[in-house]
């Protein structure tokens, strides 16, 4: 049951990250000079997104 | 399937490997097969680090793939994390960053090759290491403001007095999240990452034992299907070695996001 929780859990992080890639992609191809800064914020982006998740995966094995 | 219905048990044992064992003492006073690995891993960072000193002041300019390496990996985090984030007081910081991430990076790259564990793999190590960044960098706002002008910082000025308590305490909050989401996130990662490289090794071995038993179509096929799973378990550990890397990218980043964020405002 709790695994099925961690499996909904994860549809919103996994919405989040892909928010953030397309985001950065998209902005990427329009100005391809901002490349660099640009990985930072999205690597930054996406932790914090991950985090969420990672935090189900806990509550998860510990519940189990 | 038969090889499927022995995955529970071996699963279990799978887990219980990743659990704190002490090699040494008990659990409370001694020494846990993570914080082995993490002794040798400074071992490592150790050796690599003097050897490197060495073999660049022999001569002036850097030669040979070693040094050129290391001076590469040193320079990512002093340009990628330090000067980007930290701008002008990036001189200030460079050490304790670039300690965090050297320490962080050779223990997830200890930890992938097999046989080894991560000694970030366990909740106490990370916890550790968030505490650190999270005692320095309150240490940092309180020799920049002082106690009670850092306790005040952390709501921003100008707002009506209500609201600036409201915001003060949802500060509050997330700064000591931050705590936690630097020790989880680190843990998650190595932990979860080895769990299913862990689990794909196991699937690999059952789908292949009935072959070692005897000879025939259907121990045939479940081989075939054993190559399978090694082959995936080859991607999971290509993705783990970017995990590894960008882990400690990510965790020594956000360290210095923090600082950065004490650092900047007037």
């Amino acid at each position: 049951m709790g695994v099925i929780g961690y499996g909904l859990g994860v549809i919103g992080a996994a919405i989040g990250i892909g928010l953030a890639a397309y985001g950065a992609t998209t902005s990427m191809a329009r100005q391809p000079e901002v490349q660099g800064r640009l990985f930072t914020v999205f690597i930054l982006a996406s932790a914090f997104v991950e985090a969420l998740a990672l935090i189900g995966f806990v509550v998860t094995l510990m519940s189990a | 399937m038969d090889a499927l219905s022995k995955l529970p048990d071996a699963m279990n044992e799978l887990l219980d490997g990743f659990m704190s064992h002490a090699i040494v003492g008990d659990t409370t006073v001694g020494l846990t097969q993570y914080i082995f690995w993490m002794c040798v891993a400074i071992a490592l960072l150790l050796i690599v680090m003097f050897v490197f000193k060495k073999k660049q002041a022999q001569s002036l300019v850097p030669q040979g793939f070693f040094v050129n390496g290391v001076e590469y990996v040193v320079e990512f985090a002093r340009d990628d994390m330090c000067k980007s984030i930290l701008g002008d007081t990036w001189k200030k910081h460079f050490p304790f960053i670039a300690t965090l991430f050297f320490f962080i990076l050779f223990n997830n790259i200890v930890g992938i090759i097999p046989g080894c564990h991560p000694g970030t793999g366990t909740i106490g190590v990370t916890a550790a290491l968030a505490l650190c960044s999270f005692v320095y960098f309150i240490a940092v706002g309180i020799k920049r403001k002082g106690v009670w002008g850092y306790i005040k910082s952390l709501a921003p000025e100008g707002l009506a007095l209500p609201m600036r308590i409201m915001v003060w305490v949802i500060e509050l909050f997330s700064t000591f999240l931050r705590l936690i989401t630097l020790a989880v996130r680190l843990f998650c990662n190595m932990f979860a990452g080895h769990v299913v490289m862990g689990t794909f090794a196991i699937l690999a071995s059952l789908f292949f034992e009935p072959l070692l038993q005897g000879f025939s179509a259907a121990a045939l096929g479940s081989a075939g299907a054993s190559i399978f799973w090694v082959l995936i378990l080859i991607v999971i550990y290509l993705v783990e070695i970017l995990v590894a890397v960008i882990q400690a990218y990510v965790f020594t980043l956000l360290s210095a996001v923090y600082i950065q964020l004490v650092e900047q405002d007037e």
